[in-house]
């Protein structure tokens, strides 16, 4: 159970990116109507944001 | 002056000080109690009202912000046993508000009880206070500071609190912050996932961080600028905020809270008028007030 957790928090901006910022992202375009170029679709947009934007955040230990 | 004269004078100010204090302290804090029950129901009925569609989540996001702001001080009387003392009858009421007035901020009553104690014990130490890494050289790089201490790397802010916990030896208090956290996260998640990702942003995520950023800036920041001294008299110091007492959350006066923390919030620049020429003979820092 301990591990579980401390992975959870170790992990936490990629976490909180597909927990949270994917599907803000794809809820935020919905409502906006916001027309996406290649032909991306919102959920697509939504965890390309997460993986990057998250990863990021992952990496250097700051969202901003 | 000679060290006996200097030694009567000291207390003499000491009486005085003493006799003002307790003229205070002691008296129901009613606004402060009605406050933390008012402020969370008013926060809770955001949810059914924003999820049934009944209210406009651009219309309950400024209110949940607001509650956010206004959530920590209740639990801050009774982290002081200022509602009811151990041992009192009320004193389930102390609990109890200083339990559910910060559960929009996510701030368990036992952790911020047990850190702010350390930061009154070790004001403005570097090592010792929770609340040191919120020291900066003025108002944008507190707030800045308030932001950066929040990222997942940061060793301030709740890391503080961590290490300050472990440092103490109440580890069962870093468990209840952890297991607070992640409810936090699985509610928020599983609100996003289930279409209500806007609402959750704007009524629990976004305003818990405007909420923080505020409560670091008036109650940990302004207070204790520059925050490089330790002594009782020069840790903490009397300013005037740009926006008043009340924008301020009555933190002009937060010498006298510093000093004798069982004064009541509401009851604080009353004590500090009382105070003011012991303070002024103790060579406080009174700016601009």
């Amino acid at each position: 159970m301990v591990f579980i957790i401390k992975t959870i928090f170790d992990y936490g901006a990629l976490v909180f990116a597909f927990g949270f910022i994917t599907p803000l992202t794809m809820q935020i375009i919905t409502r906006a109507g916001i027309d996406l170029p290649f032909g991306l679709t919102p959920p697509m947009a939504g965890l390309i944001l997460a993986a990057v934007w998250g990863g990021i955040a992952q990496y250097r230990g700051r969202w901003i | 002056m000679t060290d006996t004269l200097q030694a009567a004078f000291d207390t003499d100010l000491m009486r005085q000080e003493r006799e003002i204090a307790r003229r205070h302290i002691g008296k129901f804090p009613w606004i402060s109690v009605t406050w933390a029950f008012v402020n969370l129901a008013v926060w809770l009925s955001l949810w059914p009202l924003v999820l049934t569609g009944t209210l406009s989540v651009w219309i309950a996001f400024p209110i949940a912000t607001l509650n956010v702001m206004l959530c920590y001080l209740p639990s801050h009387e009774a982290q002081h046993d200022i509602i009811a003392r151990p041992g009192d009858k009320l004193r389930w009421l102390n609990e109890l508000v200083g339990h559910i007035s910060t559960i929009p901020l996510v701030l368990p009553y036992r952790v911020a009880r047990l850190t702010h104690l350390e930061h009154h014990k070790h004001t403005n130490h570097p090592e010792l206070d929770p609340d040191y890494g919120t020291r900066a050289s003025g108002p944008l790089a507190a707030i800045w500071n308030s932001i950066q201490n929040r990222q997942p790397g940061s060793e301030s802010g709740p890391n503080a609190y961590a290490a300050a916990l472990q440092r103490i030896g109440r580890e069962d208090a870093m468990l209840e912050a952890v297991l607070s956290t992640l409810a936090f996260y699985v509610i928020l998640f599983a609100l996003a996932w289930s279409g209500f990702a806007i609402e959750a942003a704007l009524l629990w995520w976004l305003p818990r961080h405007i909420g923080q950023t505020y409560i670091v800036y008036y109650l940990s920041w302004a207070p204790h600028h520059p925050a490089y001294e330790m002594g009782r008299y020069r840790n903490t110091r009397g300013f005037r905020a740009a926006f008043g007492n009340i924008a301020s959350m009555g933190m002009q006066y937060h010498i006298v809270h510093h000093l004798h923390p069982r004064i009541p919030l509401i009851r604080t620049p009353r004590a500090f008028r009382e105070m003011r020429d012991v303070l002024e003979a103790r060579d406080c820092r009174l700016e601009d007030i």
